[in-house]
């Protein structure tokens, strides 16, 4: 098996980011997965784009505009 | 009548960080690999074009590397005669052939080469700047910069007014981020400009003895509640930070956060005498053609353009004005005086929640309220101490610039602790019939008020309640006098279900000292109760013990190791001042009084920081 390398895009791994952590995955293509050098998280890249809209689930007001009280 | 400034700046940083790592995976390093050469350069381009075409000028910051191509030196001064921007320059960017072939060290980070190197590095960037501009620069800076490394700049080249001096609350959270491999350990600092101490950069100058002679100003404007719990590099004025974090719509590539935050940046004028304050620097790895993790190219590109897009539009409607680093030092020196404050109540923009925060920064102190947690201090930094603190090789802080702590809650705890010990905290308990209720589980709101020197936060009522259904309804008062270094805390008992019952109120401080999540040596600290009877003295050997003295003038800890002392005292008389040292499994101190209280009744404190030599 060759060694793994970097994907179409550069994904982190959405496990490590829920625990702010930035972790480059890797890919191995003859599993089509990438895989995750810190913790036990891999998956293709439709189960990563899922992941990373999981991570979203506290950002409760990421698409609200919200209005200050701006004295200009 | 608010004024907002932003200060835009782009550097061309012909090796961006990132760059070589991410886009030249698998490939051996070089740094003068002409295809990355050229891409870092036209990014530089492209950021410059995104500014100008939205009307905004720009503050350049020439790096070392770019210095030696005549590309970059050429535009730079072809944009200062037609847009104004001003050429300055950076010691970011420092990798390049030609550096590591001088100095044969892979190191980047200007505040942590030995101070020989410093000087050396500096003396080399300035004279090569002065070569190719003929003059030197106004402004410089980097992520951070050390006392000593400023004072040294303003010694050998007086022209230089303003700096990027500190990115706020980068410390530990950015390390634990990247891997703990990312060693800008910087927390403490203040996040909006100020002008920092020859002492300690973190520190603003009290007066104009203690003037570094510049202007300082961070690196991005931070989410001020969301940088002090997460990763700060995904909360700031720094579009790629933005997406980093993920706060966009992966469909409509919308992300209203990064406006909610400089609208809430603007909204602070009215805590700060009518001035607020941006920052927008994001070096050209952050754009690079290969994407960004998840984000393509075409979204990094759109997400800067809207971030100038918007800031060009602020402007037009005549709501910001965008200077060069050197003229907004001039502005903030006619604006600000040194004791003045800097203060925001900020509110969360993120998780949707109400929860706010009240940040305060002066020559002597750093203080943060939760009101999430009844008011509470959840941050301390002692800036009265005004503390040497060399930073890189050859000091006792190779890496650790961080201005200490006396508390900080999410390193040491804050109110909630696992099992047993306590964390560090300034807050208050309601005790009454053998129950104590903790202010820090009364949830309220702030309403900041000026008056004189005062600025004052006035918290809404909260309720404590106890199991033979007396209830106590209690006002929170705290008041930062300018130029006192001391906090003044105010409880009001504004009503009890049982107005004959009484009520005791313990004032306490936990608090330890240091940058990092873990404990320092406390054997050197002395906790003393001062009393009319004869002081009481506990040096600390984390023995558990407690001393008391009714009618105590003062409750106090030296810290000798941080050169600080803090200390109590209460405007009530009789009252029961304390002191507890802790024990290993809760290397803490406190600080505190006891009160009886009734109906209708106040107890004052003050919590004082002062340099212990």
């Amino acid at each position: 098996m060759a060694q793994a390398g970097k994907g179409r895009l550069n994904y982190r791994c959405p496990s490590c980011f829920m625990r702010d952590i930035d972790m480059d995955m890797f890919y191995d293509k003859e599993k089509d997965e990438y895989y995750c050098l810190r913790c036990q998280y891999r998956g293709n890249e439709k189960d990563v784009l899922e992941k990373n809209e999981m991570a979203r689930f506290r950002y409760g007001a990421m698409a609200k505009r919200i209005k200050f009280d701006v004295d200009d | 009548m608010n004024e907002f400034i932003v200060n835009i700046i782009h550097r061309p940083e012909m090796v961006p960080e990132y760059a070589e790592k991410v886009t030249g995976h698998g490939k051996a390093e070089d740094l003068g690999r002409k295809a990355l050469l050229r891409e870092s350069l036209d990014i530089f381009l492209t950021q410059q074009e995104c500014a100008h075409k939205n009307g905004l000028k720009t503050t350049i910051q020439m790096t070392y590397a770019s210095l030696f191509n005549d590309e970059a030196v050429q535009t730079a001064k072809e944009h200062h005669e037609k847009y104004g921007d001003e050429i300055a320059l950076s010691l970011l960017g420092l990798p390049c052939k030609e550096f590591r072939d001088k100095y044969k060290t892979k190191d980047f980070c200007i505040w942590m080469f030995s101070m020989d190197d410093k000087k050396a590095i500096v003396r080399d960037v300035f004279e090569k700047f002065y070569e190719k501009f003929g003059f030197y620069p106004e402004s410089t800076g980097s992520y951070y910069m050390d006392a000593d490394l400023i004072n040294f700049i303003k010694a050998e080249y007086p022209s230089v007014k303003c700096a990027v001096a500190t990115c706020w609350e980068e410390g530990p959270k950015a390390y634990h981020t990247c891997n703990n491999s990312w060693y800008t350990f910087m927390d403490g600092g203040p996040w909006a400009p100020w002008i920092p101490s020859r002492a300690n950069t973190h520190a603003p100058a009290a007066n104009a003895d203690e003037d570094s002679g510049i202007v300082a100003i961070p690196h991005l404007s931070r989410d001020l509640l969301a940088c002090y719990d997460g990763n700060g590099s995904n909360f700031g004025t720094h579009p790629q930070n933005v997406l980093r974090g993920m706060i966009y719509d992966t469909k409509t590539w919308e992300y209203p956060y990064l406006y909610n935050l400089i609208d809430q940046y603007r909204s602070l004028g009215k805590y700060n005498n009518g001035y607020a304050y941006n920052m927008m620097f994001v070096g050209p790895g952050w754009m690079n053609k290969m994407g960004r993790w998840e984000q393509p190219y075409e979204l990094l590109l759109k997400s800067y353009n809207d971030g100038c897009a918007y800031y060009g539009k602020l402007k037009k409607e005549g709501k910001l004005k965008d200077l060069t680093m050197a003229e907004f030092a001039d502005y903030y020196r006619q604006k600000k005086t040194y004791t003045e404050p800097e203060c925001a109540l900020w509110s969360d923009i993120l998780y949707g929640s109400d929860k706010q925060l009240f940040w305060y920064t002066d020559p002597y102190m750093r203080a943060c309220v939760n009101m999430d947690q009844g008011g509470a201090v959840v941050d301390l930094r002692p800036y009265a101490a005004k503390l040497e603190w060399p930073v890189g090789i050859g000091t006792k802080h190779v890496y650790d610039a961080s201005y200490p702590f006396l508390i900080q809650e999410k390193y040491r705890a804050g109110y909630f602790t696992h099992y047993a010990g306590e964390g560090t905290v300034r807050s208050a308990k309601i005790i009454h019939g053998g129950e104590e209720v903790d202010l820090c589980l009364c949830r309220t709101k702030a309403h900041f008020s000026q008056s004189g020197r005062d600025r004052v936060l006035t918290l809404d009522p909260v309720e404590a309640e106890f199991s033979d259904g007396l209830t106590v309804k209690i006002q929170s008062v705290i008041t930062f006098t300018e130029g006192s270094s001391e906090i003044k805390f105010e409880r009001r008992i504004v009503d009890m279900s049982d107005p004959t019952a009484d009520v005791t109120v313990r004032e306490y401080m936990v608090g330890c000292y240091g940058t990092t999540e873990y404990s320092e040596d406390m054997t050197p600290l002395t906790l003393k109760v001062s009393a009319e009877g004869g002081d009481k003295v506990i040096p600390y050997k984390y023995k558990c013990r407690t001393e008391s003295a009714v009618g105590a003038s003062e409750v106090s800890c030296n810290i000798p190791p941080i050169k600080t002392r803090v200390s109590m005292r209460c405007g009530n008389g009789g009252a029961l001042g304390y002191v507890s040292e802790g024990y290993a499994f809760s290397p803490m101190f406190t600080l505190g009084y006891e009160i009886k209280v009734c109906d209708k009744e106040d107890v004052v404190t003050w919590l004082k920081l002062e340099r212990a030599d």
